[in-house]
């Protein structure tokens, strides 16, 4: 085994001995922490020695596993390439932030919950890593299942209706993605001879598709994405997740889980089926512009401070779809980005609101008043989250969201000058919560007493404020990583496109009419 | 055909091939005689399971040797026929554990009970390896008359009478409906062989009318739409170890025939049976999404799953050039008699406690007092929800590679969302034991059992195996 099979399967290991291990909470928490932090430096080592100047995948890990019918080979195969890297650096790097989390909500039964966290990193590891459809298939759905425990039992008052909601949703997109799945290996096996299930041969037979095929495979594939982003309409189960969701199941949700959405638009949207990207983009810039807005208005309208934050991450990840779909350099680019910035942002917005909740068990915007008096350090903390949310230069927010309106202004100018309106609503809900929560009178005897944060939860924040900060001034670090592999996908979103222009991608009729204009 | 002399049918591959019928029948006499003798009662489970086990063994060597068709032409014993053997005699054994210590009242019969349960699966064998409808004829009698007494193993229940003479009368008017078929395919083909009638074929309307009847009584068996009524009273009337059996084993060797003499039928019928198929997922799905009783749910669970298989005869029919039909139908039900098996198995020992500790509410909080069942029954409900990782998510990744394979991809859509429905029925049970507090005083007290506890571990690391190296099996199988 190789490092990114020691690095998928560590924390199952971790696991392992959590489940052997007496059930002393302290002790528990520290087997859970030290894994984490193992995996959190082996995946910083990866990401060191990443290779800048690849495009494929590096540090491949590959055993046969079985053989389906008709020959189709089954690889074990792990790897990373520049669509990956960023966010197995950014999961390896939260989890043990989270797990440090932890000893502030989680009371009960402790053993169980490191169990899952630690299941649930192997499986969100095995999502961005795995390089072959049926292993990443696998990791999609195991990953379902931790979470859907920790929701479920260390949730809030309404975590069976939201857990069940959560699970059923995915669920039903994910199977739908099965067909697709199956419908694509099996095509491309009977047409080609690509008797394997390896992501990238698939990726080469597909891309060179007529749109008819890829279509209705890319409409399999696009609808489990668009749930678990969530795009517009699929939007309901993520509030209800989220604000159910204990602290730390929310950071998950909001750091890696929703980013498992868009990752796979980016690998099994674009990159897959260029030409069924290119016909529904229109759609997904849209369906993304109205996500930006609809959730700032809802985010304005809420009065849970957590909950109004889950919003804010349906307007968030709608930059990343408009910038995604926006099929052009600057645009991919920033939303590639924009999905760590929103997984550190939001992960640190949710990391805070667990920490005033679990002083003053309130999230009512309406309770809070002038904390900034009684809790100085979480103030500057909270307005850093805020500000790095909102899109201040010099943090990382504003050069995803830069980018992507950049990158979407050339591709369709409407859809960017609706998506700028989020900038401002967003602004406008977080700079409210933030003047309700910090600011104004400290007129309540509860809100007087509270103590700041510990050195503990200093220690959480520290690394995402870093990074924030990191991201904002030198973005070219991060983004240099993934340049190589994107251009590769762009090479085939052009040869999709100018194949669109020209007819020859239309059904096998018109093909042959404009041949004989050629 | 040119009748031989006796040694010339009986030869080598033929001894072979029957050699796991003559351990099963020799176990059975063994079984009956140990009866007689009180001193010997503890030799029973030794019988038993030695009986099973040796059966297994022949299996393998028939899986290794394959001696193909024998016996005239009559019987066929090939790797497949000895996978399907395979199952029947694991969810025997599965069965069989599970129901140690589980009769209360009826414990004086309990050897004949053991005698019964050992012929089902000669029966399902005989069955599944027949290619003459005689000799399938005799191993659906085999298989059922034993099932009847069974089911009605509980006298002094009324549910289980109730249970016993249901599955009696219907089972009667299946095995008419089968003859009348034979008959008729008799009069048009004048053979009743199915290796005359593969090249021969079935063309009159007198002659398909024939297969439809044979078909329909098949679909007695395996608990298809619209013949799947008896299901529910029947699976829930009879002692669990007995459902147990009549949903794995059972289901397993009805397929194993309908996959057999799927030929028969003309390739048009594919549309009609994969709406069959869709409905009957439908009718278990939604019918187990309002059970309050765990037994029941599973009951309309199982009429689901044959709706499942179901799918891969409609594919085969449509257009199947690798015949990974048999493959997949294999797999789906091999993961089904451990994660069905283990999952009724573990209400047999919630029941054994006490009848009313089957409801979905007497679970709740489950897995503070007794984690090791919980998750065990967890596994189970995911992998019947065809969730990666266990058996049921490359059962059904097999199943609807049948169905897009023979493009029928609206079928497939339509299945596959049933399939979310039953999630829904499958995540109750684990919020109950994960997620709701235990309710006072309804807690089962769950005694301890070993067998049980051996069971549900095998069932447990079998679901797992099945789930994560599925080349141990697959490879085999082609």
């Amino acid at each position: 085994m190789t490092s990114l099979a020691w690095l998928t399967f560590l924390p199952l290991l971790g696991a392992l001995v959590v489940a052997a291990a007496p059930a002393r909470a302290s002790l528990l928490r520290a087997i859970t922490l030290g894994t984490t932090l193992v995996v959190a430096l082996m995946g910083v080592a990866v990401y060191a020695s990443f290779d800048v100047t690849q495009s494929g995948p590096q540090f491949v890990t590959e055993a046969a596993w079985f053989t389906l019918l008709g020959g189709i080979d089954v690889h074990f195969k792990l790897g990373v390439d520049g669509l990956s890297i960023l966010m197995v650096a950014l999961t390896t790097v939260l989890m043990p932030l989270i797990v440090l989390s932890t000893k502030g909500h989680i009371h009960s039964r402790v053993k169980e919950f490191m169990i899952w966290l630690l299941v649930m990193e192997t499986g969100m590891l095995g999502v961005f890593l795995s390089l072959d459809l049926v292993l990443f298939y696998f990791f999609w759905e195991v990953s379902l299942v931790p979470l859907y425990f920790i929701l479920g039992i260390w949730g809030g008052e309404r975590r069976l209706y939201a857990t069940v909601k959560f699970f059923l949703y995915t669920v039903a997109g994910s199977l739908v993605m099965l067909i697709a799945a199956i419908a694509l290996i099996y095509h491309a096996s009977l047409q080609n001879a690509v008797s394997t299930t390896d992501i990238g041969a698939l990726t080469r037979w597909s891309a060179n598709q007529p749109l008819a095929v890829q279509g209705w495979l890319f409409a399999g594939f696009a609808l489990a994405f668009a749930i678990k982003v969530p795009v517009l309409p699929f939007h309901t189960w993520l509030a209800d997740a989220h604000t159910e969701a204990p602290t730390s199941g929310s950071v998950i949700l909001a750091g890696v889980l929703l980013k498992m959405g868009t990752y796979g638009l980016l690998r099994f949207g674009l990159a897959m089926f260029p030409a069924a990207s290119v016909a529904a983009s229109p759609l997904f810039m849209v369906l993304g512009a109205l996500g930006i807005v609809y959730g700032a208005f809802l985010a304005m309208a809420q009065t849970d401070i957590k909950r109004l934050v889950a919003c804010s991450s349906v307007s968030h990840l709608g930059y990343v779809i408009v910038g995604l779909f926006a099929l052009e350099r600057t645009g991919v680019t920033g939303s590639v980005l924009q999905m760590v910035n929103h997984g550190l942002s939001t992960g640190l917005l949710f990391l805070l609101i667990g920490m005033v909740y679990e002083r003053r068990h309130t999230r009512n915007l309406d309770d809070f008043g002038g904390l900034a008096a009684s809790m100085p350090v979480f103030a500057f903390l909270f307005v850093f989250a805020v500000l790095s949310s909102a899109g201040l230069p010099g943090l990382n927010g504003f050069v995803g969201e830069w980018l992507i309106l950049l990158g979407s202004f050339q591709a369709a100018p409407w859809v960017a000058c609706i998506s700028v309106l989020g900038v401002v609503f967003g602004a406008v809900y977080l700079l409210m919560a933030t003047r309700k929560m910090l600011f104004g009178p400290l007129d309540r005897d509860e809100n007087r007493a509270v103590s700041d944060v510990t050195g503990r939860e200093l220690l959480i924040a520290a690394p995402i404020v870093a990074l924030c900060i990191w991201i904002g001034v030198g973005p070219q670090s991060f983004l240099g990583r993934t340049e190589k592999s994107l251009e590769v996908v762009f090479e085939r979103l052009d040869a999709a496109r100018s194949s669109l222009e020209l007819g020859r991608f239309d059904t096998p009729h018109t093909r042959r009419e404009t041949g004989e204009v050629r | 055909m040119n009748p031989g002399t006796m040694s010339d049918i009986f030869n080598g591959p033929a001894a072979l091939a029957v050699s796991p019928l003559v351990t099963l029948t020799v176990g059975v006499l063994l079984l009956l005689v140990a009866e007689m003798f009180p001193s010997l009662a503890r030799l029973r489970s030794v019988l038993f399971v030695g009986s099973i086990l040796s059966a297994v063994w022949c299996e393998t060597v028939i899986l290794a040797k394959q001696p193909g068709l024998v016996l005239d032409d009559t019987f066929m014993a090939n790797a497949t026929t000895a996978a399907w053997g395979g199952i029947f005699l694991c969810s025997t054994l599965i069965a069989w554990t599970f129901g140690q210590r589980y009769y209360r009242a009826d414990r004086t019969l309990i050897g004949e009970h053991d005698v019964l349960m050992l012929t089902t699966p000669i029966g399902m064998m005989v069955m599944a390896g027949a290619q003459d409808l005689v000799v399938f004829f005799i191993g659906l009698e085999l298989l059922s008359i034993p099932l009847y007494c069974l089911a009605a193993f509980r006298r002094a229940r009324n549910d289980s009478v109730e249970a016993g003479l249901k599955y009696f009368v219907l089972g009667a008017f299946a095995v008419a409906m089968f003859l009348y078929g034979a008959a008729l395919l008799y009069t048009n083909t004048g053979t009743l062989s199915l290796v005359e009638l593969r090249q021969t074929g079935v063309t009159s309307a007198l002659g398909l009318a024939g297969v439809a009847l044979i078909v329909g009584s098949l679909f007695f068996k395996v608990s298809v739409f619209p013949f799947h009524l008896w299901v529910p009273d029947v699976y829930q009337g009879s002692p669990t170890p007995v459902t147990t059996l009549m949903a794995t084993g059972t289901k397993a060797a009805g397929f194993a025939v309908l996959l057999n003499m799927a030929f028969l039928l003309p390739p048009e019928a594919a549309g009609v049976i994969a709406l069959i198929a869709l409905l009957t997922m439908a009718v278990g799905n939604l019918g187990a999404l309002v059970q309050e009783d765990l037994k029941r749910m599973l009951a309309y669970s199982g009429i689901a799953h044959a709706g499942t298989v179901l799918l891969v005869i409609a594919g085969t029919l449509a257009g199947d050039p690798e015949r990974g039909a048999t493959q997949a139908a294999l797999y789906y039900l091999a993961a089904y008699a451990f994660t069905a098996g283990g999952a009724f198995g573990l209400i047999a020992w919630l029941e054994a406690d006490g009848e009313r500790f089957t409801k979905l509410e007497s679970i709740k909080g489950l897995a503070r007092r007794r984690p090791g069942v919980a998750a065990a029954l967890a596994l189970f409900m995911l992998s019947l929800g065809g969730i990666p990782a266990t058996g049921g998510f490359l059962g059904k990744w097999l199943v609807f590679s049948v169905v897009v394979r023979a493009d029928m991809i609206a079928v497939a859509i339509v299945g596959i969302l049933l399939s979310v429905v039953a999630l829904g029925y499958y995540l109750r049970v684990v919020v109950a034991m994960y997620m709701e507090p235990e309710l006072e005083g309804q807690a089962p007290p769950m005694t301890r059992r070993p067998w049980a506890s051996i069971a549900a571990g095998v069932c447990v690391a079998m679901v797992l195996v099945l789930g994560l190296l599925p080349g141990m099996f697959l490879d085999r199988l082609r």
